[in-house]
C-alpha cells in the first residue's frame, strides 16, 4: 500500500521490469505475438490494483504472477471460443548448420518447449528468472513441495533432452 | 551418505541454509560422485539461464512502455525531463522505422505547413487553425495551441487534454520555449518559443509514430521526435524547468528576467 505515496515509482519499476516480463509470458504462451498482449494485459491490471501490491513484496513476482493469470484466462476464453491455436515451436526453422551458439541457444529453448507446462513454468520462474523457490510457488500458487518436485521433474527432462553437451558450457 | 536430488538441486540453487550446505559439502568430500552430479546442476542451471538472457536486450515494443507508463499522467505532477525524453527517443530508435518523420525548420516550415499542419488539424480540430503567419513572416501559434502553451502546465494537464505540453525551458537567446505535441492521427509535434507576445513555433515534426496511434497513452516525452529533441539541446540553458520554474514562467506570462 506504499504506492499512493510514489505514484511514479510504479510506473518507472515496471518498466524496467518488461523485458523479463515478456520474456516470462513468451515462455508460458510460446508465441511472442500472445506473450506482448499477455503482458500489456498484465501491466494494465497491475497499474489498475497496484494498491495491492505490498511494498514488502517483491515487484516482479506480483507481476509474473499477473502475467500469468492473464494467460491463464486468455487460454480459457480462447477455449470458450472453440478456438485452437498452436504454439510455434522454438527454433523450428533454423538450419542445423547455423553458428554452434545459435544452434545451443535454440536446442536449450526447443527442449523447454517439450517440457509440461507445470514444469515450464517450474523451470522458467527459477532457472529463467532467479526467483527463490519461495516466490516461485507464490506466483504459481502451489505449495513448496510441489514446485521443487515440479523443478526436479523438470530439469531432469531437460537434461535428458539435451544430453550431456551441456556439461561442457 | 546419500543426498537426493531435490537436495543437490536445491544446493546448486542457493536455496539451502547453512546446516543444510554443510552436509552436502561434507558428503561431496567422501563421495566424488556427488561433486559431479551437483556440477551438473550448475551446468544446467547456467545453461538455461544464459539461453534467455539475449531476449532481455531486445527492444521492447512501445504499446508495452506506454502501458506501463500510461497512467502516470493522469496521476500528474511530473514534469518530463530530458534524461526521460532522451530515454524515450533512445527506445524509439531502436524501432526501425522505415520512414523518417517529415520536419522542418522555421526557415522551410512554410513548405510543410500546408501538408503537415492542415493535416494534423482536420484530425485534432477542424474548428480553428492552430497556426497562422505574422507580418514578420515567423509561424505563430493560434488558438488552442497558443493558449495551452500559455497557459498549461506540464503537471496538470491530463492524457485527454488537446495538447500536451512537454519540456519548458529558458533558450540561450533569453526566450522561454516550450515543446509541445497535438492529439489526433497525425499528431504533429513541436517546438515553439516566446517571443514578444507571441510563440512562435520553431519546429513542427509530423507524426510520432506511436502517438499517433495511440493518443491516450502518449505522455509528452514519448511524443517528443528527435528532431526537436535535438533542437532543444541546442538551445536549453542550463535544465528544463521544474514544476515551479513553469509555474513562475507562468506568472511572468513567460518573458524571462532578461528582458
Amino acid at each position: 500500500m506504499n504506492t499512493s505515496e510514489n505514484p511514479q515509482d510504479i510506473h518507472e519499476q515496471i518498466v524496467t521490469l518488461l523485458p523479463r516480463l515478456r520474456r516470462f509470458a513468451r515462455n508460458l504462451a510460446r508465441n511472442p505475438h500472445d506473450a506482448d498482449d499477455v503482458v500489456q494485459i498484465a501491466v494494465e491490471r497491475a497499474l489498475a490494483r497496484s494498491d495491492q501490491w505490498r511494498s514488502d513484496a517483491r515487484l516482479d513476482s506480483w507481476m509474473f504472477k499477473i502475467v500469468r493469470n492473464a494467460w491463464i484466462d486468455e487460454v480459457r476464453s480462447r477455449a470458450r471460443r472453440g478456438k485452437i491455436f498452436l504454439a510455434e515451436e522454438a527454433g523450428e526453422n533454423i538450419g542445423t548448420d547455423s553458428m554452434e551458439r545459435e544452434s545451443e541457444l535454440l536446442s536449450v529453448q526447443s527442449a523447454m518447449a517439450r517440457l509440461p507446462e507445470d514444469q515450464r513454468e517450474a523451470v522458467t520462474l527459477v532457472l529463467v528468472e532467479g526467483l527463490p523457490y519461495k516466490e516461485a510457488a507464490e506466483v504459481l500458487d502451489v505449495p513448496i513441495g510441489t514446485l521443487t518436485s515440479r523443478l526436479a521433474r523438470g530439469r531432469a527432462a531437460l537434461q535428458a533432452l539435451l544430453g550431456a553437451e551441456g556439461e561442457a558450457t | 551418505m546419500t543426498i537426493s536430488d531435490e537436495t543437490l538441486m536445491a544446493y546448486a540453487d542457493g536455496e539451502l541454509d547453512a546446516a543444510q550446505k554443510a552436509a552436502v559439502e561434507t558428503a561431496m568430500r567422501e563421495d566424488p560422485q556427488i561433486e559431479k552430479r551437483l556440477a551438473q546442476h550448475r551446468a544446467l542451471r547456467q545453461r538455461v539461464h544464459a539461453a534467455y538472457s539475449a531476449e532481455l536486450s531486445e527492444p521492447v515494443p512501445e504499446r508495452l512502455l506506454t502501458a506501463a507508463r500510461g497512467a502516470a499522467r493522469t496521476q500528474g505532477s511530473k514534469v518530463v525531463s530530458l534524461e526521460e525524453a532522451r530515454a524515450a527517443m533512445k527506445r524509439n530508435v531502436s524501432h526501425a522505422r522505415p520512414a523518417r518523420p517529415q520536419w522542418r525548420t522555421a526557415g522551410t516550415i512554410a513548405a510543410s505547413v500546408v501538408v503537415g499542419v492542415s493535416l494534423g488539424f482536420i484530425m485534432w480540430g477542424r474548428t480553428e487553425s492552430p497556426l497562422m503567419r505574422s507580418a514578420g513572416g515567423a509561424l505563430v501559434a493560434r488558438g488552442q495551441l497558443a493558449r495551452a502553451l500559455s497557459d498549461q502546465l506540464a503537471a496538470e494537464q491530463t492524457r485527454t487534454s488537446a495538447v500536451q505540453i512537454g519540456l519548458s525551458f529558458l533558450a540561450k537567446s533569453g526566450d522561454y520555449c516550450r515543446t509541445f505535441a497535438l492529439s489526433g492521427a497525425v499528431s504533429p509535434s513541436g517546438l515553439a518559443c516566446r517571443h514578444g507576445k507571441d510563440w512562435e513555433v520553431q519546429a513542427l515534426t509530423q507524426g510520432t509514430d506511436r502517438a499517433g496511434r495511440d493518443p491516450d497513452y502518449r505522455t509528452a516525452a514519448s511524443a517528443m521526435s528527435a528532431p526537436v529533441l535535438k533542437l532543444v539541446e541546442g538551445q536549453i540553458a542550463g535544465e528544463p524547468l521544474d514544476q515551479a520554474g513553469e509555474r513562475t514562467a507562468r506568472q511572468r506570462d513567460w518573458k524571462s528576467a532578461g528582458r
